[in-house]
């Protein structure tokens, strides 16, 4: 019901000095209540925004637990620096041979297979451009150099890869299941520009993951139920 | 400040609600930003919030148990009620567009626009990061106050004799209300997810249920109020949906500067932003170059470089302050706007610079909305003069930093 248009207020234009005493204590009560929820929320936002600082790390655990989940927010657009790597995300299979001998199938870049989606598109596609580079970054956020989950969002960002790669490069080829998945992130950093003085090694750094047997619950779910 | 100033600051915000044409700008850039999305996004929808999604619903459940955040997608994983969920997200936002029943539809706007973001978190980017804030932001705004199919109606009526409107009992609206809280009572009845009501809701110690059925409250309330108490509890609730109104209108444009400001500030503390070479890097980045060949163009000059992304910073750092000179904020207005259109094109990202753009939109100058508004208007309709007055610009209808029509003594003063 479309009760409120703002555009009818009848007796209203007289102004709060016509309102009755009740009426007039029940405005400045809202008024009240409005102006400090207002100013609560711009505060534990811009201290949830700011970098980290004297307030924000003593009351760190009110903050988050205002602002998280639903107003969590970063915009850190390429900030302090840009990305200067670009991360290829790769994967290889494990099939099952004939008579049981395993078969291994070559690297797949599966940033390659985004970058081509991308390339001369006006609108490229979530899928494309955020699925698997987000992945890639949960990952790698979650997990230290000897590929050690870190609680639950490490275990979790670990099969959100693996069912990413199982979707991406098949369940099964020539009818043979995908035993196992190993993935890997080729990181190339951007040369400097011509002009600067800097130099760079652009050679690309490897880190390779270990295998993962494909599991039920790593299959996609349309196809397992 | 002294008590007349005080007493005429709060006579503006409790006698009208502020900014019109902004906040139905908001409404409008957002929900068709969303539409958009949602549309383009049809044929993958599976893969990114339904079924297909190698972000199971598994996963999701489990990080939801532990962040809590609200999505009705977690209340099934039924592929049926995935469909309807999507197609109730289009379809509200596209109400919302039009400005058909506002209030609600923006409260199943921002349902739609958490079902489908907190399903899948990590799809998402900047740009969804805009629209889910301003989601919220706008359930709490009179967004439909011009430009919309409800001041359409509202002026309609407001021609008719007063027996007439006796008459108007609004009948689909009274269907949609119902139904909005026959849904509620089915959701709680099934025991949705996140339908508590002190348990972690939008805020500590406020449930989804508590914030829905609160809102829904109101909503019987101004109807209540409307047909049966015309006077003073009408005039009272008047005033206290001003209140909301231009507090929600205060925060959406603190949350604009907050972006800006932020964004500014931890890019002056790179070093690449420092040495000017920043804007280099995102245009050798294969998944932000969707036209290498005019990225490396323009990242081919160390000076275009250079200025590019000094200028980045500066206007960045710069575009709260220049809230205070109304020239000066419609010219970063512009350049932001500019600069949002070549990260569009040259970075991919469409959707994303959208949502800016409509965001940037609240700080625009009545007048220019105004003549925007009649030139679509005369493109749309054709030359058929308009059907109904413009609102008029009361005073009340003034915001610092919004509309000057008349020159204020600030200006002047202004160093």
């Amino acid at each position: 019901m479309e009760t409120d248009d703002g555009h009818e207020r009848p007796g209203g234009d007289a102004g709060l000095e016509g309102l009755s005493l009740l009426s007039r204590v029940v405005v400045a009560a809202g008024a009240a209540v409005v102006a400090v929820a207002a100013a609560v929320h711009l505060t534990m936002v811009f201290l949830h925004v700011a970098p980290a600082n004297t307030v924000s790390k003593q009351h760190a655990a009110e903050i988050d637990d205002y602002v998280l989940p639903e107003f969590e927010q970063n915009w850190k657009f390429f900030a302090p620096n840009p990305l200067q790597q670009n991360i290829a995300v790769q994967a290889r299979a494990e099939l099952r041979g004939p008579g049981g001998r395993p078969v291994v199938t070559p690297w797949t870049d599966l940033s390659a297979q985004d970058g081509a989606a991308i390339l001369h598109h006006p609108l490229p596609s979530h899928t494309r451009q955020n699925e698997l580079r987000r992945a890639w970054d949960f990952y790698s956020g979650t997990h230290d150099a000897r590929e050690q989950p870190s609680g639950l969002r490490g275990r979790l960002s670990e099969q959100y890869i693996r069912r990413l790669v199982v979707a991406r490069l098949g369940a099964e080829r020539d009818g043979r299941p995908v035993d196992r998945v190993q993935v890997r992130s080729v990181t190339v950093p951007v040369a400097p520009p011509p002009w600067s003085e800097e130099k760079a090694d652009t050679r690309p750094v490897h880190r390779v993951l270990p295998w993962w047997p494909v599991a039920t619950a790593d299959l996609p779910e349309a196809k397992n139920r | 400040m002294n008590a007349s100033a005080l007493q005429r600051g709060l006579a503006r915000v409790t006698g009208s609600s502020l900014g019109p044409y902004q906040t139905a700008v908001v409404r409008i850039g957002l929900s068709f930003t969303w539409l958009c999305y949602l549309l383009r996004e049809w044929p993958n929808r599976h893969e990114l919030y339904g079924p297909d999604s190698p972000w199971s619903w598994d996963l999701a459940r489990q990080l939801i148990a532990d962040n809590h955040a609200f999505t009705p997608l977690m209340w099934s994983r039924g592929s049926l009620w995935f469909e309807t969920v999507y197609a109730l997200a289009i379809v509200s936002s596209a109400l919302l567009l039009l400005g058909w029943r506002t209030r609600t539809m923006s409260v199943l706007y921002m349902l739609g626009v958490l079902a489908l973001q907190n399903r899948s978190v990590f799809i998402g980017d900047g740009g969804d990061n805009v629209i889910h804030l301003m989601a919220l932001y706008t359930v709490f705004t009179r967004c439909g106050q011009v430009w919309s199919l409800d001041a359409r109606r509202a002026a309609r009526r407001a021609g008719r004799d007063a027996a007439e409107r006796g008459a108007d009992r609004d009948v689909p609206g009274i269907v949609l209300w119902a139904a909005c809280g026959l849904a509620l009572v089915a959701a709680q009845a099934l025991g949705g997810t996140g339908l508590s009501w002190t348990a972690r809701g939008p805020l500590p110690g406020i449930g989804w249920a508590t914030a829905l059925w609160g809102l829904w409250l109101v909503h019987g309330l101004w109807w209540l109020a409307r047909r049966h108490a015309p006077g003073e509890p009408r005039a009272v609730l008047d005033t206290l949906a001003h209140l909301a109104h231009n507090a929600a209108l205060l925060v959406i444009m603190a949350e604009v500067c907050l972006i800006y400001a932020t964004a500014g500030w931890y890019k002056v503390q790179g070093s690449r932003w420092q040495d000017g070479t920043a804007l280099y890097y995102p245009m050798h980045l294969d998944y932000f170059s969707p036209w290498p060949g005019l990225s490396h163009l323009l990242a081919g000059s160390g000076v275009v470089v250079l200025l590019l992304s000094y200028g980045t910073v500066a206007v960045q750092v710069a575009f709260p302050f220049t809230l205070l000179n109304r020239r000066v904020k419609n010219v970063l207005l512009a350049l932001m706007m500019a600069e949002h259109v070549g990260i569009a094109v040259l970075l991919g990202l469409p959707f994303f610079s959208l949502a800016m753009i409509v965001a940037d939109a609240v700080f625009l100058p009545t007048s220019f909305l105004r003549r925007v508004g009649a030139a679509v208007r005369t493109l749309v309709l054709g030359a058929r003069p308009a059907a109904r007055p413009e609102l008029p610009a009361g005073p009340g209808a003034v915001v610092p930093g919004i509309r000057r029509e008349a020159p204020p003594e600030t200006e002047k003063s202004a160093p």
